[in-house]
C-alpha cells in the first residue's frame, strides 16, 4: 500500500506542479480573498488578529476545494481511473496518496497566504509559535483527509467546484473554529483559555476523519460514471 | 394497484390531534415563566422540532450505514425521507430558536453550541439535499449520499465542542441539576416531544411510501416497452 500511496503522491505532484496552471489558479484565489478582505480597514486601521485569522483560513479551505479537485479531475482523462481501479493495491492508497498531495501543495500555498496576511491585513507574529505550527499540521491534515474522500464524490459532475464547497464548508466547522482561534493568539490575542483545547479538537477531528476516509473512500472511488 | 398507507396517515392524524391537546398543557396547565412570559412558550415547540431534527439525523446515519452494507434501496429511500425532515424540522428549529433569542437575549441570533451545532447541521443536510438532486445513477447517487450520511452524522459532535469551547450562554434547561423547569413544565415539555414524535413518525413514512412509489414507477416505465 505504501508504495502504491508513493507512487500517486509522486504522479500528482508531478502532473500538478510541471503543468503551467497549477498551483497558480489556487494560490490567486486566496490572495484575491486576503486582498478583498483588506478592503475592510480604514485609513489607518487593522484586521483584528480573530478576524485576520479567520481570512487565512478561509483563504485555505477556497484554495483546498480547488487542490482536490484539480487532483481529482486528473484522472478524469483517458479513463485513468479505471487504471488506478485495476492497480494491485488498496484502493485506500489512492485515498492517502492524494490527501498527501493535498497536504504538500496546501502548505506550499499557505507558504504565500501567510505572509499576505501579515503584510495586508497588518498583523505581527507574536504569539506563541510551536502551538501554531502544530494547530497548522494538524488543521492541515483534517482538511486534507477529508477534502481527498469527498473530492472522490465529486468527480464527474461539472459543478464539482461549487458541490465541493457546499458539502465541505460546514464539516469543516470545526477545524476552522480551532485554526481561527489559535491564528489569532498568534496574532497576539489574549486568549486565557490558552491551545490545548482547540489542539485536542482538531487531533479527534483528525483522528475520525483518517478513520472514516480509510474505511469510506472505497465505496466512492469505483468505476461508475 | 398499491395499498394507500393508512399507518403513516394514522400515525400523523394522532400527531396532529396529540399536538392540538398539547396546546391546552401548554396555554392552560404549565406556568407563565416570570421573566419571559408567553414568549417562554415558543419552547414547547421548540425542544421537539430539534430533538426530533437530531433523530432524524441520526435515521439518516444509521441507514446510510445499512445501505453501504447492504446496498438496499428501501435504506436509500429511508435516508432521503429523513433527511428531508430533518431539515425542515431543523430550519424550523433555528426560526423559533430566534423568536426565543430575540426576547431572551436582545438578539436574533447569537453564536451559542447548540444553535451554532444546529445551523451547521442545516447546511450539512441542506448540501446532502442538494446531492441527491444530482443527475445520477441510482447506485451511485445512493452510495455517495451514504458516504456522505456517515460523514455527517460523525461531524455532529465535533461541531458541538468545538462551539462550546467558543462560546456558551444557552439555557441548561434539562441539565443535571434539574435546570430551571417546574413540574407542570416538564410534563408539558415531555408530551409535547412525544405528540411531535407521532407527527415526525408519520410524516418521515409518508415520504418514504412517496419516493417507494416513484422508485416502483420509474422501475415500470423502465422495463415497459
Amino acid at each position: 500500500m505504501l508504495r502504491m500511496t508513493l507512487a500517486v503522491l509522486r504522479k500528482d505532484m508531478t502532473l500538478t506542479l510541471l503543468r503551467s496552471s497549477g498551483l497558480v489558479q489556487t494560490l490567486l484565489l486566496g490572495l484575491l480573498l486576503v486582498f478583498v478582505f483588506s478592503l475592510s480597514q480604514g485609513v489607518g486601521e487593522n484586521l483584528n488578529a480573530r478576524n485576520a485569522a479567520a481570512v487565512f483560513w478561509l483563504s485555505s479551505a477556497f484554495c483546498q476545494v480547488l487542490i482536490f479537485n484539480q487532483l481529482y479531475a486528473l484522472e478524469e482523462t483517458n479513463d485513468s481511473r479505471l487504471g488506478l481501479l485495476l492497480c494491485p493495491a488498496p484502493i485506500q492508497a489512492v485515498w492517502l496518496g492524494k490527501a498527501i498531495a493535498g497536504l504538500v501543495l496546501l502548505l506550499l500555498a499557505q507558504c504565500v497566504f501567510l505572509p499576505a496576511t501579515v503584510v495586508f491585513l497588518g498583523q505581527s507574529l507574536n504569539g506563541p509559535l510551536r502551538p501554531a505550527l502544530a494547530i497548522l499540521l494538524l488543521t492541515d491534515t483534517g482538511m486534507c483527509a477529508l477534502g481527498s474522500l469527498l473530492g472522490a464524490l465529486a468527480q464527474g459532475q461539472t459543478t464539482r467546484e461549487s458541490l465541493l464547497s457546499i458539502v465541505l464548508f460546514p464539516l469543516l466547522a470545526p477545524l476552522l473554529l480551532a485554526g481561527t482561534g489559535i491564528g489569532a493568539q498568534v496574532f497576539g490575542s489574549a486568549d486565557p483559555d490558552g491551545p490545548g483545547a482547540w489542539l485536542g479538537l482538531a487531533a479527534a477531528f483528525d483522528a475520525i476523519f483518517l478513520a472514516a476516509g480509510l474505511l469510506l473512500f472505497a465505496f466512492l472511488y469505483t468505476g461508475d460514471e | 394497484m398499491p395499498k394507500y398507507p393508512l399507518l403513516p396517515l394514522l400515525l400523523l392524524l394522532s400527531g396532529c390531534l396529540s399536538l392540538a391537546c398539547c396546546q391546552y398543557l401548554i396555554y392552560f396547565y404549565a406556568p407563565a415563566e416570570e421573566t419571559m412570559g408567553l414568549v417562554q412558550k415558543i419552547f414547547y415547540i421548540h425542544l421537539p422540532l430539534a430533538w426530533w431534527a437530531l433523530f432524524s439525523f441520526f435515521l439518516v446515519f444509521l441507514g446510510s450505514v445499512a445501505y453501504l452494507l447492504k446496498r438496499a434501496p428501501v435504506a436509500d429511500r429511508l435516508c432521503a425521507a429523513a433527511a428531508e425532515t430533518g431539515v425542515l424540522l431543523s430550519g424550523l428549529a433555528l426560526l423559533t430558536g430566534m423568536l426565543w433569542a430575540r426576547k431572551s437575549w436582545g438578539v436574533w441570533w447569537t453564536w451559542d453550541p447548540r444553535l451554532t451545532t444546529t445551523l451547521v447541521m442545516w447546511f450539512v443536510y441542506a448540501g446532502y439535499l442538494v446531492l441527491r438532486g444530482l443527475n445520477l445513477s441510482a447506485q451511485r447517487k445512493g452510495l455517495v449520499c451514504a458516504v456522505l450520511g456517515v460523514v455527517a452524522f460523525l461531524d455532529v459532535p465535533l461541531v458541538f465542542v468545538s462551539a462550546r469551547i467558543w462560546r456558551s450562554i444557552h439555557p441548561a434547561v434539562l441539565g443535571a441539576q434539574g435546570g430551571g423547569l417546574e413540574p407542570e413544565m416538564k410534563l408539558t415539555v415531555a408530551a409535547c416531544v412525544v405528540a411531535f414524535g407521532f407527527f415526525w413518525a408519520g410524516l418521515v413514512w409518508l415520504r418514504k411510501g412517496q419516493l417507494d412509489l416513484r422508485a416502483r414507477m420509474h422501475a415500470n416505465a423502465e422495463t415497459s416497452p
